[in-house]
C-alpha cells in the first residue's frame, strides 16, 4: 500500500489487502475525529483480498467516507456481495410480539417434553422392576456404587459440619435463655426434616445430576442413543432407567446417613459447649424423633431422587450442538435440579407444617 | 423368498426438517442379497433416507416396507422384531464409550439372546476375528483408531447375523488402504453370509468395488436408479459428473 495522502485524502495504489485494513481504519478514524469529509481513493489499487473487499463495500455504506473505486474494486465488491448473499435465508427479524409468542411456545414445548419424558422414565423403570430385559446386566448395582458409595464421604463430612455448624450458633443463643436442652429438639427436627434431605440431594444434584446430564448429551451427540435403538433397545430403559432406580434407592440412605452424622455434630456441641450429658442428649433425641419425621425425611428425599435423575435426563436428550452444548446442558441440569429440590422442599416443608 | 424378491420398498417418501423438504417424493426398491448404494451430493438426502429406512426419523408422507412389512404404521414391539434382523453402522461407529470392545459387541447378544455369557464371549471374539480385530477384545473405544472403531462397530453390526447391513458413510475419513479392506469385509459378508447391504457413500472407488445397484440423490429427490453400467448409458449430466464420465 503506498500512500500518498492529503488533508481530507487517502490514497492507495497497487495492493489494498487484509493487511493494510488496519492502517486505513486507523487514518479514517484520525481524519472522523477532526471532523472533516474524508475521501478514499482507490482507484489506482488493482489487488485486493476477500478481507479488504468486504473492508470496502462496508465503506460504501459510510456517509462520512466518499469511496473511489477502481473497476477492479468495482467488480470484485459486486462479486462478494453476489456470493455472500446468494445462499442468505430469507428470515426477517421476528418483533417483539413475534419473540414473545415465540417464548411462549418453547416454554410450553419444554414443560410438555418433560412431563412426557417424567411420564416415560417413570413407566420403563416400573417395567425394569418387574423385568431385566433390556438393560444392561448389573448396571442398577453399578449405577448405585456411583451414585451412593462414592458420596458418601463428602455427604458424610458436609452434614457433619452443617450439624456441627448449626449447633454451634444455636448453642451461644439458646444458652442465654438457659434453654440448652432444647438444642437437642432443633438439631434432631432440622437435620431430619430440612438439612439432611436437602443437603444431600444439593450433593447429589452436582455430583450425579451433572454425570447424568453430561453422558445422555454425549450419548446424544455421538449417535450412541440411536445406536441403542436400531439395536430394538429403548434408551430410556437402557440408560436411564438404571439411574432412576439406583437414585431411588441411593439418596434416601444417604440421606438417613446424613441425618444421623448432623445430629452427631449437634451431640458434640451439645457435650463440648453445653456441657449437656450423653446420656441426656440420647434420651432427648430419642424422644424428638418421631417417625412422621422420618417419613418426611425419607418422602422428600424420593422425590429429590426423581427430580434429579428426569432434569438430569431431560437437558441431556435435549441437548444441540457439540462440546459447548454437552457443557451447557450440564450446568442447565444442575442450575434446574438445585432449584427444584429447594422449592419442592420449601412447597412440602409448608404442607407438612400446617397438615401435621 | 426368491433372490430377486424386495427387501426393502419405499413409496413416494417426502420428509422434511424445519419446513424445508430435504427428500422429495423418493420411490425405491432394494432387492434382497444385493449391495445397494445410496449416493448423490452433500446434502442430498442420503443420511436422511437412511435413517427413514431404520425408523430414526418419521416422514411426511410415503410408506416405506422392510421384510413386506409397513414400519411407520407398526406398533414398537414390531418394530423391534423388524430391528433384531438389521444392523446398522454409523458414520463414526457410535460405540458405546464407556464400555470395552467386546462388551460394545456383546450388547445385542445379551439383549436379544438367550445364550450365557460364556457363549457371548465366544461368539463376540468369532466376531472380532471376523473384522480381523480380535486382539481388541479388551481395549476402550477411546483407545481405537477410526478405522478400527468401524470394523469393531461393524462387528456388533454384524452380532445377530442380521439380514440386512446399513452402512453411513463406511470409509468417510479413512485411508485409502484401511477403506479396501472394509470394502473387502463388505463383500465377504455378502459372499458368506447372503447378506443384503444398503450402504450411504460418496467414495468413488468403494462404489466401482461394491456396488450392485445405485440410487443418486439430488436435492431429496431420485434422478436415476439401476446398475453402474446403467448409470453411464442414462447420459444424466449430474451423474455423469460424479463418476467423471462428463
Amino acid at each position: 500500500m503506498s500512500d500518498q495522502s492529503s488533508k481530507y485524502r487517502i490514497v492507495v495504489d497497487g495492493s489494498f489487502t487484509k493487511f493494510d485494513i488496519g492502517n486505513m481504519k486507523k487514518k479514517i478514524e484520525n481524519q472522523k475525529r477532526g471532523d472533516s469529509d474524508i475521501i478514499i481513493d482507490l482507484s489506482g489499487a488493482n489487488k485486493f483480498d476477500s478481507l479488504s473487499v468486504a473492508f470496502c463495500s462496508k465503506l460504501e455504506s459510510d456517509r462520512s467516507v466518499r469511496l473511489i473505486k477502481s473497476p477492479e474494486l468495482e467488480s470484485e465488491i459486486a462479486d462478494f456481495n453476489q456470493t455472500a448473499g446468494s445462499d442468505k435465508a430469507e428470515t426477517p427479524e421476528p418483533d417483539f410480539t413475534e419473540k414473545l409468542v415465540l417464548a411462549f411456545y418453547g416454554l410450553f414445548y419444554h414443560i410438555r417434553d418433560f412431563i412426557i419424558l417424567a411420564a416415560d422414565i417413570f413407566y420403563f423403570s416400573f417395567v425394569s422392576v418387574i423385568s431385566s430385559k433390556g438393560r444392561k446386566k448389573g448396571s442398577v448395582y453399578e449405577q448405585i456404587n456411583l451414585i451412593g458409595n462414592n458420596a458418601v464421604p463428602i455427604v458424610f463430612l458436609l452434614s457433619f459440619l452443617i450439624g456441627l455448624i448449626l449447633s454451634l450458633q444455636s448453642a451461644a443463643q439458646l444458652r442465654q435463655f438457659g434453654a440448652n436442652i432444647f438444642l437437642v429438639d432443633l438439631i434432631v427436627i432440622a437435620m431430619i426434616t430440612e438439612m439432611g434431605p436437602m443437603i444431600t440431594a444439593v450433593i447429589v444434584a452436582g455430583r450425579s445430576g451433572s454425570a447424568i446430564a453430561a453422558e445422555i448429551s454425549t450419548m446424544k451427540i455421538t449417535e450412541e442413543l440411536d445406536a441403542l435403538k436400531v439395536m430394538a433397545l429403548n434408551p430410556l430403559k437402557y440408560v436411564v432407567a438404571p439411574k432412576m432406580l439406583a437414585m431411588t434407592l441411593s439418596l434416601p440412605a444417604l440421606t438417613i446417613m446424613a441425618n444421623l452424622v448432623g445430629i452427631f455434630g449437634g451431640f458434640i456441641i451439645a457435650v463440648l459447649y453445653l456441657d449437656l450429658s450423653p446420656n441426656i442428649f440420647f434420651d432427648r433425641a430419642v424422644d424428638v424423633m418421631s417417625l412422621n419425621f422420618w417419613g418426611q425425611s425419607i418422602l422428600k428425599s424420593v422425590l429429590f431422587s426423581w427430580l434429579i435423575v428426569i432434569i438430569g435426563s431431560h437437558y441431556g436428550f435435549r441437548v444441540k450442538g457439540g462440546a459447548e452444548g454437552v457443557g451447557k446442558a450440564t450446568t442447565a441440569s444442575v442450575v434446574a435440579s438445585i432449584f427444584a429440590v429447594i422449592m419442592t422442599d420449601a412447597f412440602l416443608s409448608l404442607i407438612f407444617y400446617f397438615e401435621f | 423368498m426368491e433372490k430377486n424378491d424386495k427387501i426393502i420398498r419405499i413409496k413416494n417418501l417426502i420428509a422434511s426438517y424445519d419446513g424445508n423438504t430435504v427428500l422429495d417424493g423418493i420411490d425405491l426398491d432394494i432387492k434382497k442379497g444385493e449391495i445397494f448404494v445410496i449416493l448423490g451430493s452433500s446434502g442430498g438426502g442420503k443420511t436422511t433416507l437412511l435413517k427413514h429406512i431404520i425408523g430414526l426419523l418419521k416422514p411426511v408422507h410415503g410408506t416405506i416396507e422392510v421384510f413386506g412389512k409397513d414400519i411407520l404404521s407398526m406398533e414398537h414391539y414390531e418394530f423391534d422384531t423388524i430391528l433384531k434382523k438389521v444392523g446398522v453402522l454409523f458414520q463414526g461407529g457410535a460405540l458405546i464409550n464407556s464400555m470395552e470392545v467386546w462388551e460394545n459387541v456383546a450388547v445385542p447378544l445379551e439383549q436379544h439372546s438367550d445364550l450365557s455369557l460364556d457363549v457371548i464371549k465366544e461368539v463376540v471374539k468369532y466376531k472380532l476375528g471376523l473384522v480381523k480385530l480380535g486382539h481388541a477384545y479388551s481395549l476402550l473405544p477411546s483407545e481405537l483408531s477410526g478405522g478400527m472403531k468401524k470394523r469393531v462397530a461393524l462387528a456388533r453390526a454384524i452380532a445377530l447375523d442380521p439380514e440386512i447391513l446399513f452402512f453411513d458413510e463406511p470409509s468417510a475419513g479413512l485411508d485409502p488402504i484401511t477403506a479396501a479392506e472394509l470394502d473387502n469385509l463388505i463383500l465377504n459378508l455378502k459372499e458368506k453370509m447372503g447378506i443384503t447391504l444398503v450402504v450411504v457413500t460418496h467414495e468413488l472407488e468403494s462404489i466401482k468395488r461394491i456396488a450392485d445397484r445405485i440410487v443418486y440423490l439430488q436435492k431429496g429427490k431420485n434422478i436415476f436408479c439401476g446398475t453402474i453400467e446403467e448409470a453411464k448409458k442414462a447420459g444424466i449430466d449430474e451423474v455423469d459428473r460424479f463418476f467423471g464420465w462428463a
